[in-house]
């Protein structure tokens, strides 16, 4: 095969990818902004021919049963959702690098008694599926009335998240050099002031890297908040857009919509913060 | 006097050591061992009893008669057929399209930067809007996929793709690659960029073109990115949930082991039969996890 | 300002139960610029390291001017570190990195402004007190390093190998800058290296260690004239001494096909008929004089100002190294006589490898 024909191949698959990549999320948008009618078409029609934001207004604005073929929307709720996805993401990331910067710390430069044995422990959780612990703690938590609180679900992602983000850190600190830290030590620092002052603006990076993946992370929970909300007390937007998904039909364009609307800030953060994220995917395997 | 590395006794810097760890640490720990690990326990406790304790009953134990009626109920081992299937089909897509797309992206071309942020995307989103995304191609009535094989007159009336038995598995598994793909391509893009180039230009000498070249000297030297992606490969696809429960709910032609796990815990009721099945995949799983790490421990020379 | 570092009896024992530091004893004066070398893995950074604090002490004592800081902390031991790879804070300017060490000790700013600015203009780096260091190049980060041990006023100043990282013309112009700056601080320096050069150049004394044990302990000069063993006599002066295994036969020394007529020396006596260990430096070689050997040249290195010739003596595995003139006459492949200065002859007993008296 000539040099040419490698180019052009190579050509080919670049734009395979691209069109994977992107393709669904187009399809998603075009659907949004097509009619109900359009949509049941058959065959169906690609892109609609006059385009129209009257699923996202159903969306935000509530609708009938009648009107919207099998979807029922009420005024506020999906804001509502994705007000709580917001929430819950922003704050459970910030909690969750503090205790994983902290642990990494810990893990990767100081070394204590017992510490690798913690540290495989938390690590060895990663690989626990959520459900052998879900039920009891479904429990747990009603008893504290945390159950179907933001406050609950946050308290859980800590829990199921610092794992993954201590790691993720841990695999930074260890490839950090060490010696600035010790110079501030000989400058005057107690360990803690080092920590604080030169070791975590050391880390900054990585733990920027670290938070675009978490809160993609939060955002993206499902399992879950499934089955530890009813309300919309805490209830994300994840959860809600299944309940877009008719039994019998479904009404596409407004759970396009919808689709549409949830995958704006995750594709927000992951193109902005593109190059940190996949820096560090890349960097720690 | 002989001191130890790292304990307390008269050394100032080591026990400032020893005090900032463990507070440093304990925030981390507590809440995995409130939330994960004690839930944990507590929730094995259920697998080995009978009935449901939300109600109120505490029948005995019943010793692991759960684990074998999970076993051998016919919805669950079908429920592992199908992850089984879903894993291997989706560990094979993942390796073999995820080492094409390292290998595309390897080398920095014009708009390589942009085609990186493009290609993250799916992984990006939530898997339940993946499914959402995904599920007006495979709808039975007026789904893209029909429409366009109808058009291209590949088929003369509409399937129903997530109903039939392969089919369904098939599709299901393509969303969830969809999602995954950019993660292990990454891995592999890393593992890419791992190899010197004086390899490559030492076989080039030798006389190899490029087809000989990822042979002989890319597939090999790749062996512990391959370690990695199949480790995180297989550990997200036997978890496999979000997905099927968008696209197809707890239909049982598509139900994997979680699903399952669903269904029989609050479906059904059942704490106790859907805790001792989660066990069993948390276990497998481990083993699992642990087969890998040996793998990979041997594939790093 | 002035006071004194000492190492009583210390010694480091890794977890492991790598012994890397074996019962090390020694004093820097005030003032005084002490050269800790030696091959990698000899220990040295792990002895500076020990005086520094990072490093805990698994027996011995260690004083800084006086005061016993063996078991503090490195803040509490009022000591300046340079390191190799420089360890600047990367998310401070070279002002901050400079003036760090006093912010922590609650040094009053307008105090602070004074200090950095003063030592800044002693080290040429006041047109850069606002960069961050990644806009600075290697010798100019050397610089900001030392600026922010000078500023300290510490009582001693350690250095681990600072030099390393810079490329060879560099090295010498900065080795002159320390040595500068030192005298002007007056504060007892512990400046470990590798490089033998850096040692001679630089130290007020020199101490030599290999595998954690110090092997001698003196003065640029005392060490070249007299090394104590074999292992000094070869790791100092470049190219390294030649170290030929001969047989002493009366008062002569043969070795290969040569036979030297040596001076009078009273250890030698008790050799006699017995190896010894003959050490000739390369200078020690010219084309004149007394005390002639017959060698066959292999290869000669014309470095411009001299030659480099490397010649057989008759002895399988042993090639001489000799330092010659510009017009020595040598050619490859050729016999030449070679005078050897016997005054300079070095003697070491084979099997300890002590110098003989």
């Amino acid at each position: 095969m000539t040099s040419i024909g490698w180019r052009i191949v190579k050509l080919v698959a670049i734009l395979a990818i691209v069109v994977w990549s992107v393709g669904p999320i187009l399809i998603g948008i075009s659907t949004s902004v097509s009619t109900q009618r359009e949509v049941n078409a058959v065959p169906t029609r690609w892109v609609p021919e006059e385009p129209t934001l009257n699923a996202y207004h159903d969306l935000l604005g509530g609708t009938s049963s009648q009107r919207a073929g099998g979807t029922v929307t009420e005024k506020g709720t999906f804001t509502r959702s994705i007000s709580n996805s917001a929430f819950l993401s922003v704050v459970s990331t910030a909690i969750i690098l503090v205790v994983s910067t902290m642990a990494a710390y810990a893990f990767g430069r100081l070394r204590f008694r017992f510490g690798g044995a913690l540290l495989a422990i938390l690590v060895g959780t990663m690989i626990v599926p959520i459900f052998v612990v879900v039920i009891s703690l479904f429990k747990i938590l009603a008893d504290h009335q945390l159950i179907d609180s933001r406050r609950g679900l946050i308290m859980v992602f800590v829990a199921t998240l610092s794992p993954l983000a201590t790691w993720l850190l841990y695999t930074q600190v260890r490839e950090m050099p060490a010696e600035p830290e010790e110079a501030a030590l000989i400058d005057g620092c107690a360990r803690w002031q080092a920590f604080v002052r030169i070791v975590i603006p050391q880390m900054s990076s990585g733990i920027a890297a670290v938070a675009a993946i978490i809160v993609l992370s939060v955002w993206g929970e499902f399992l879950i908040p499934l089955l530890l909300t009813s309300t919309m007390n805490a209830k994300p937007v994840t959860v809600q857009i299944t309940e877009y998904v008719g039994k019998y039909t479904t009404n596409y364009p407004i759970l396009a919509a919808a689709g549409v609307l949830a995958l704006i800030p995750p594709a927000l953060l992951a193109l902005v913060l593109n190059r940190r994220i996949t820096g560090m995917l890349a960097g720690s395997s | 006097m002989r001191l130890p590395w790292n304990t307390g006794d008269g050394d100032r810097t080591a026990r400032e050591t020893l005090i900032l760890g463990w507070i440093l640490v304990i925030p981390a720990m507590l809440a995995v061992a409130a939330l994960i690990l004690y839930p944990m326990v507590h929730g094995f406790q259920q697998s080995i009893r009978s009935g449901g304790f939300l109600f109120g009953e505490q029948p005995g134990y019943v010793g692991l008669r759960n684990y074998r009626d999970v076993i051998h109920d016919p919805a669950s081992r079908d429920a592992m057929r199908h992850t089984l299937e879903y894993v291997v089909l989706a560990v094979t897509l993942e390796m073999v399209l995820g080492i094409l797309v390292a290998v595309t992206l390897h080398r920095v071309f014009r708009g390589r930067g942009l085609v990186l942020a493009v290609l993250i995307l799916p992984w990006a989103l939530p898997s339940v809007v993946s499914g959402v995304l995904w599920r007006r191609v495979f709808d039975p009535d007026n789904g893209l996929l029909n429409s366009l094989l109808m058009q291209l007159h590949v088929i003369s009336h509409p399937h129903v793709w997530l109903a039939s038995g392969r089919g369904a598995i098939v599709y299901i598994t393509l969303v969830h690659v969809w999602g995954v793909l950019p993660l292990v391509s990454l891995i592999f893009l890393a593992g890419l960029q791992s190899i010197p180039e004086e390899v490559y230009s030492a076989s080039s000498v030798d006389g190899a073109g490029p087809l000989r070249q990822f042979r002989y000297v890319t597939l090999p030297l790749l062996r512990p990115s391959m370690a990695i992606a199949l480790t995180v490969g297989t550990l997200l696809a036997i978890s496999i949930f979000d997905e099927i429960f968008v696209l197809n709910g707890t239909a049982l032609n598509t139900r994997s082991i979680l699903i399952q796990v669903y269904n029989t815990t609050f479906a059904q009721a059942d704490f106790a039969h859907g805790t001792a099945l989660a066990f069993l995949l948390a276990a497998v799983t481990a083993v699992f996890g642990a087969l890998y790490a040996l793998v990979l421990r041997r594939a790093t020379v | 300002m002035s006071g004194t570092i000492s190492l009583e009896s210390v010694s480091k024992r890794f977890p492991g139960g790598v012994l890397a530091v074996d019962d090390l004893s020694l004093e820097v004066e005030p003032g005084e610029f002490l050269v800790l070398v030696g091959p990698s893995g000899c220990g040295k950074t792990t002895a500076l390291r020990m005086v520094a604090g990072l490093e805990p002490v698994t027996s011995g004592q260690i004083r800084i001017n006086d005061r016993v800081v063996t078991r503090l902390p490195p803040r509490h031991r009022d000591i300046a570190m340079v390191f190799q790879n420089y360890a600047l804070y990367a998310h401070m300017p070279v002002r901050g990195n400079m003036g760090f060490g006093l912010k922590m000790a609650g040094v009053p700013k307008g105090e602070i402004r004074r200090r950095v600015d003063e030592a800044a203009a002693m080290l040429g780096l006041t047109e850069l007190l606002d960069r961050k260091p990644r806009q600075l190049s290697g010798g100019q980060r050397q610089r900001v390093a030392m600026g922010r041990a000078i500023v300290r006023e510490p009582s001693a100043f350690l250095m681990d190998e600072p030099l390393s990282n810079l490329d060879a013309k560099l090295r010498v112009e900065m080795r002159g800058e320390i040595i500068r700056v030192q005298r002007r601080i007056a504060a007892p320096t512990l400046y470990v290296t590798h490089d033998q050069t850096e040692a001679m150049t630089m130290g007020d004394r020199v101490a030599i260690l290999r595998d954690g044990v110090l092997q001698q302990l003196g003065t640029p000069d005392e060490i070249y004239d007299h090394p104590v063993n074999v292992f000094v006599a070869g790791f100092i002066g470049s190219p390294s001494m030649n170290l030929i295994t001969a047989t002493l036969e009366g008062s002569a020394a043969t070795f290969g096909g040569s036979r030297l007529d040596l001076p009078r020396r009273a250890g030698l006596a008790a050799y006699d008929g017995r190896q010894i260990v003959l050490g000739i430096r390369p200078e020690d070689f010219d084309t004149a004089g007394a005390g002639a050997l017959e060698l066959t040249t292999n290869r000669v290195e014309s470095l411009g100002s001299e030659l480099v010739a490397y010649l057989d003596c008759g002895q399988p595995g042993v090639e001489i190294t000799a330092r010659l003139e510009r017009r020595a006459g040598v050619e490859e492949g050729r016999p030449v006589r070679l005078a050897v200065d016997l005054d300079r002859l070095y003697f070491f007993d084979p099997e300890s490898g002590a110098a003989i008296a």
